[in-house]
């Protein structure tokens, strides 16, 4: 039994690891690099918070 | 001051930089391994009368050591391996100052790079 | 405005991080990160020092990660944003200082991943009993499985670890109170197993010594900062979910001790990979064996799973800067996580998994988040006279400044002691690669930074420049 378990999980990861890989390939070649990066730093504070005190 | 702009980086520079990284990751967890720098000195104070008694251990303990499947021989080694703590000072004071010697490089080359972004955020507007 | 996010975000648009945690979050965060410590590591705190050198060090290493958390609370509620200390580094101390932060930040986590697979894998392997069976593929899967759910959203990531933290958490409080420790003498058997014969066995020293891996009670708690930009309202939730999750350990903590020193004697609590699993055995009980079996488990999933939500937050924060190549800095436009992170970070765990064993991997991580404590001393000193309090808003003021900083400082030169008396030419060999990577950073790296950017706090400026 621990054995079959054992081979089930590297069968998982396998499929796992491949879907990510497939999915981050999709990801990639769909949206334009300017978009994905397009993340920054602090910007709820620069909307939502005033800095009164 | 003026605006710093920094040059943009070509991907094969990008490429580069992140194998630099990962290869200084490696050779720092893998080196100490390799070079059989881990792990603490300890050592067996091997007994000749291997009984639980000569192990120092009541009753009590003898019978959770029995439990867990110890008699006292298997359990000599796990009970007599001890640490011997010994101060060696030359690699105590090599490591101070490596230590104190990083800590000052750092926070005096951050403050040069933050008195940079302090004027460039507030003194250039 | 955290309703309309959920959509995936069309061309042209911004994709950041999702702000969809809550407090509880945060505390599975932190506790789920944390919690396997009780389940493996604390007790080599006993083969340094005895099991009452554990419990010394359980209170003083204790008292050091409620400065920290204290600490931690204050400048995070003020500077939210993910990677945690890195920010916080970023715009207190400098640009160089916040490189080696998110450098340490990712070495802890990913070592404690690393050895959270470890022991996850050698404790199924311990259970089997079958010849043949290695732990390579429960490894595997751990670090695989683990990947994909962080990959796929930290909602849900954060859901599962406030769920098996819950569970795994309160095993331990069943094992507690099912060995009536009310009173010695029918399970527990402390004053018969801890006599002043052989409770501190190396003195002072012993005790000293037993820092090192006292650590392991709580490392990682601080790890709760990473979320900063993916809660509601960090004022709030941060600083709440971060304390309750240290009373939460500390209770955790001494009953794990006083069970533990309970059931068996300190030579064996010292080397054995699974006290608590132990303990369970000890009590004669197979309903307790499984539950405890289970339960270190499902703390080790925790850990690895708040560890690459970590980890990765800190490298993506890192691209983000450009102190490392922007491509790291990637949000995935569905599911809205640092995917690229979590990618790359994936096989460098999986390496170290095959090749590192438990022991090395928890003491990489100790000295990490040694050296990130010494950091975070000395950085809300700094913090206090640049943003003196009055100048700025902070979500929380923690109280006796300075003396939470001294005590921190102190300590960590405690454990630096103690790290040296076990480990000391592993100190020196990763303090020369944090100062050789840090000497790439600051003169060659750092020219792709753009300079003012970096400080993002809509903040006065500081004083004194």
């Amino acid at each position: 039994m621990w054995i079959s378990l054992s081979y089930a999980c590297w069968g998982i990861s396998v499929v796992l690891a491949l879907w990510m890989l497939y999915d981050w390939f999709k990801v990639d070649t769909t949206y334009s690099e300017d978009v994905l990066t397009s993340s920054r730093e602090g910007e709820l504070e620069a909307v939502s918070e005033k800095h009164r005190i | 001051m003026s605006r710093y702009t920094p040059p943009e980086q070509s991907k094969a520079g990008q490429v580069f930089d992140i194998v630099v990284v990962v290869v200084a990751i490696f050779v720092a967890l893998w080196l100490p391994l390799k070079l059989g720098l881990a792990g603490a000195a300890k050592s067996i104070d091997a007994l000749d009368a291997k009984t639980w008694e000569a192990l120092g251990q009541n009753p009590t303990m003898a019978a959770i050591w029995e439990k867990l499947g110890y008699t006292p021989e298997t359990a000599h080694d796990v009970i007599q391996n001890r640490f011997h703590y010994v101060i060696d000072w030359p690699t105590l004071i090599i490591m101070a100052a490596v230590l104190i010697g990083y800590f000052v490089f750092l926070f005096r080359a951050s403050d040069r790079e933050y008195r940079d972004v302090i004027s460039e955020k507030f003194d250039d507007k | 405005m955290t309703t309309t996010v959920l959509e995936p975000a069309i061309h042209g648009d911004r994709v950041s991080l999702l702000r969809v945690l809550g407090p509880a979050h945060v505390w599975a965060l932190g506790v789920g990160i944390v919690l396997v410590g009780e389940f493996t590591g604390w007790n080599f705190s006993a083969d340094k020092g005895g099991a009452l050198a554990a419990l010394i060090v359980c209170w003083i290493v204790g008292l050091l990660y409620t400065s920290v958390a204290m600490i931690d609370s204050e400048v995070t509620s003020t500077v939210a944003a993910a990677g945690g200390q890195y920010a916080q580094a970023k715009h207190i101390v400098g640009p160089l200082m916040a490189f080696n932060v998110a450098l340490f930040l990712v070495f802890a986590y990913t070592m404690l991943e690393v050895s959270d697979a470890i022991l996850l894998g050698d404790t199924i392997v311990a259970k089997a009993g079958v010849e043949g069976l290695t732990h390579n593929s429960f490894i595997a899967a751990t670090i695989v499985v683990l990947a994909w759910l962080n990959y796929r959203g930290v909602l849900m990531t954060l859901n599962v670890n406030f769920v098996i933290t819950a569970i795994a958490y309160i095993s331990i409080v069943i094992l507690f109170f099912s060995v009536s420790p009310w009173t010695q003498g029918a399970v527990l058997k402390l004053n018969e197993l801890v006599t002043p014969g052989n409770a501190l066995p190396y003195g002072w020293i012993g005790v000293i010594a037993a820092f090192q891996f006292g650590i392991w009670y709580y490392l990682g708690i601080e790890g709760t900062t990473q979320a900063a930009e993916e809660v509601r309202s960090p004022a709030r939730s941060l600083p709440y979910g971060t304390m309750a999750g240290m009373i939460t350990l500390l209770i955790a903590a001494a009953m794990t001790w006083y069970v533990c020193a309970s059931l068996m004697p300190w030579e064996y609590l010292g080397i054995t990979y699974y006290p608590l699993w132990d303990a369970g055995k000890l009590t004669g009980s197979p309903l307790l064996e499984n539950l405890l079996f289970i339960a270190t488990l499902l703390a080790a999933l925790a850990s690895a799973n708040g560890c690459i939500n970590d980890a990765a937050r800190a490298w993506f924060s890192l691209g983000r800067d450009r102190y490392l190549p922007s491509w790291f800095s990637a949000v995935h436009p569905k599911y809205r996580t640092p995917y690229r992170s979590i990618l790359f970070l994936l096989p460098i765990a999986l390496a170290f998994a095959f090749i590192a064993d438990l022991n090395q991997a928890i003491t990489f991580s100790i000295l990490s988040g040694v050296l990130q404590y010494t950091f975070m001393s000395i950085n809300i000193m700094m913090f206090r006279k640049k943003w003196p309090l009055g100048t700025i808003r902070r979500g929380y003021t923690h109280p006796f400044h300075p003396l939470p900083a001294i005590v921190l400082f102190c300590l960590c030169v405690v454990t630096f002691f103690a790290i040296f008396l076990g480990f000391g030419s592993q100190l020196i060999a990763m303090t020369i690669f944090y100062f050789l990577i840090s000497l790439w950073f600051h003169f060659y790296r750092y020219k792709f930074v753009r300079r003012g950017d970096q400080f993002t706090m809509p903040w006065p400026k500081p004083q004194g420049y």
